[in-house]
């Protein structure tokens, strides 16, 4: 399913639930949405770049099973984004299902 | 010379950094390779044999050229790497000459001498132009050796450069300005080329490692 636009709030609400790297924030959200939100990961990580540029995540290195991999925080600022995003999405959402089921 | 990929993530990786700069590269090498790998982990985890475990580990990454498109909107490309590099050419070149800094002072005094000369005469429609010269060249020479560090200076620094560019030129040219409109673009892409590479970096650097450039 294309959800184009979404992606850097999906990114945020996987990382507010805990610090990740980057493969196994595409297998969380891939995972939440049970298979229907699948997006190619090779677009995952310019995604992450923005964010980081935007101050809304962090980087880290981090260590796991022996490796160290960067890994990503979400920020003070990045929580109130998520905050706003949520609250646009649940309007957005509410205003789209009303005209479908007018329909 | 062409480059020459061994493996098919190799050459993945090769069309997805295509003109990014040598950082930006081996950041996004890096993160590919750390992602793969950890596809293909779980493929092999799951039963999966290690041929068919690459290449769908593969596939799961896209498009090289729609990242390699996404990746140069976010990380620096190798011209603006160039620019960063090279773009404080005044500091350098005041750094190994200091009289250059004095000069590049004076220059917009000549103009401004002028202005005077010509309000002394009672000429003060025609002198304004001078001084807006003058205020334009002290805009663009003295930029370097003025305290701008943040943000917000740099803002305003730069809004107040503009204007004076284009004051100086719609005084010059009058109510022919967009007739000639061609003939100042032309004698102005080079700034404008230059303010829309920093625009670019701007939005891709955080600000605590902007140099003295990026706010100008």
């Amino acid at each position: 399913m294309n959800f184009k636009g979404t992606l850097p709030t999906l990114i945020l609400q996987a990382l507010a639930e805990e610090p990740s790297h980057g493969y196994r924030i595409a297998q969380r959200i891939k995972a939440r949405s049970k298979g229907v939100l699948d997006f190619k990961e090779g677009t995952l990580y310019p995604a992450l770049h923005k964010l980081e540029n935007e101050g809304l995540v962090a980087s880290y290195e981090g260590v796991e099973q022996g490796r160290t991999r960067r890994c990503y925080r979400i920020t003070k600022s990045g929580k109130a984004v998520l905050t706003k995003d949520r609250s646009e999405w649940r309007e957005l959402s509410r205003a789209v299902t009303l005209i479908l089921e007018e329909a | 010379m062409t480059a020459r990929f061994d493996t098919p993530l190799d050459s993945w990786i090769g069309r997805a950094t295509c003109d990014l700069s040598l950082d930006s590269a081996a950041q996004v090498r890096a993160e590919i390779v750390e992602h793969f790998e950890s596809a293909r982990e779980t493929a092999i985890v799951a039963g999966t044999n290690a041929a068919d475990a690459d290449r769908a580990a593969l596939a799961a990454l896209g498009d090289a050229r729609a990242a390699n498109c996404q990746y140069r909107k976010v990380l620096l490309t190798s011209a603006e790497a160039k620019m960063l590099r090279e773009g404080n050419w005044e500091a350098r070149a005041v750094c190994a000459r200091p009289w250059l800094k004095t000069l590049m002072q004076a220059v917009p005094a000549i103009p401004l001498a002028v202005t005077f000369v010509m309000l002394s005469r009672g000429e003060a429609a025609a002198a304004r132009l001078p001084f807006l010269a003058s205020l334009a060249l002290f805009m663009f020479l003295a930029g370097p050796f003025l305290p701008v560090y943040t943000p917000w200076r740099g803002r305003v620094y730069r809004a107040a450069k503009w204007a004076a560019l284009i004051a100086v030129f719609v005084l010059a040219f009058g109510a022919d300005s967009l007739k000639y409109f061609w003939l100042i673009a032309s004698c102005l892409w080079i700034p404008i080329w230059t303010e829309a590479t920093r625009m670019s970096i701007r939005r891709k650097l955080p600000v605590a490692q902007w140099p003295k450039q990026l706010y100008l």
